[in-house]
């Protein structure tokens, strides 16, 4: 069994943070819908980044390689008509 | 296995920050009639949004360039929000984009380029916030269409978050936000640094004219 990992995840639209505590089967869409949550906000309409890599909805904590004390990013993902 | 749980959580402070003084304002060059009026009574009390010159003229130019095409162009604009005075505002100091899926009537990042928006996010070398999204009607003038609606609801439902609408082609432009719900337009400045400024560090001297017997410099 893994030890849970910690994370900071910052709202790019306020640059408020959230410190979450993740386990490595952790889905990025889980991780997307609970900061989204805290900050009331449609988990839909975000993408999830660490660095400059796209963080995928269904990749586990352990796949995208997710290590304690990273700090990850709330990017919104507009659409125009 | 346990959901993700949230352990604790830290807002932003608002830092105290003077507003671009006059001196370095103008109104955008697209504003109509009606927007320049508000422009000017709004000049001495101080605008709820400024748009740097350098923001401003990347987004102008990303939707020129693709007025040809009549393709809609998008991206989001970084800055930060200030408070001085009592009074609150957001300045737009950059802008970053990616490679988009669009047509004349629809516009989203492209889902396999979003690594070149946060390189672009990366390439401001500030710590930003993203204070509104542009994109643009080229043809068809400003406005928030039902998807832009939703767009503001979802994501900029903020006070001081702005969508910028332009249209390239009639040369027309214009800001909204979320006032409870309802759309509204925003007046805003154009604004530039110092540095920006084209005759900073440099003393301009007045040129003299060939057809003006009194400044040519006398013959030997």
């Amino acid at each position: 069994m893994t030890m849970p990992l910690r994370v900071k995840v910052r709202n790019a639209e306020t640059g408020s943070t959230v410190d979450m505590e993740l386990e490595g089967e952790n889905t990025v869409e889980e991780i997307i819908e609970g900061a989204a949550g805290y900050w009331e906000k449609d988990a839909g309409a975000y993408v999830l980044r660490r660095g400059k890599r796209l963080l995928r909805g269904q990749q586990t904590v352990t796949e995208c390689g997710l290590i304690n004390q990273d700090e990850l990013e709330l990017i919104p993902d507009p659409e125009g008509g | 296995m346990r959901p993700p749980s949230i352990l604790s959580g830290e807002d932003v402070r608002t830092e105290e920050r003077e507003p671009p003084p006059q001196e370095r304002q103008a109104a955008h060059k697209w504003l109509k009639e009606d927007a320049l009026g508000r422009y000017s009574k709004l000049r001495g009390v101080g605008f709820e949004l400024y748009l740097s010159k350098l923001a401003e003229e990347k987004i102008r130019n990303h939707a020129v360039k693709n007025a040809d095409t009549k393709r809609e162009v998008m991206g989001l604009m970084l800055g930060g929000i200030y408070t001085f005075n009592g009074r609150r505002y957001a300045m737009v100091r950059d802008v970053a984009t990616t490679d988009l899926e669009a047509s004349s009537v629809h516009v989203r990042f492209h889902r396999e380029s979003f690594e070149k928006l946060f390189d672009s996010l990366d390439g401001t070398g500030f710590d930003y916030v993203i204070v509104g999204w542009y994109h643009s009607h080229p043809g068809h003038k400003c406005f928030m269409s039902s998807t832009d609606i939703v767009t503001q609801q979802t994501l900029f439902d903020l006070p001081l978050h702005n969508a910028l609408v332009i249209d390239p082609i009639s040369r027309e432009i214009e800001v909204y936000y979320l006032d409870q719900g309802t759309i509204r337009a925003r007046d805003f400045a154009v604004y530039w640094d110092e540095y920006e400024n084209p005759y900073h560090g440099t003393t301009v001297r007045r040129r003299m004219l060939r057809s003006d017997p009194n400044s040519m410099a006398p013959a030997h």
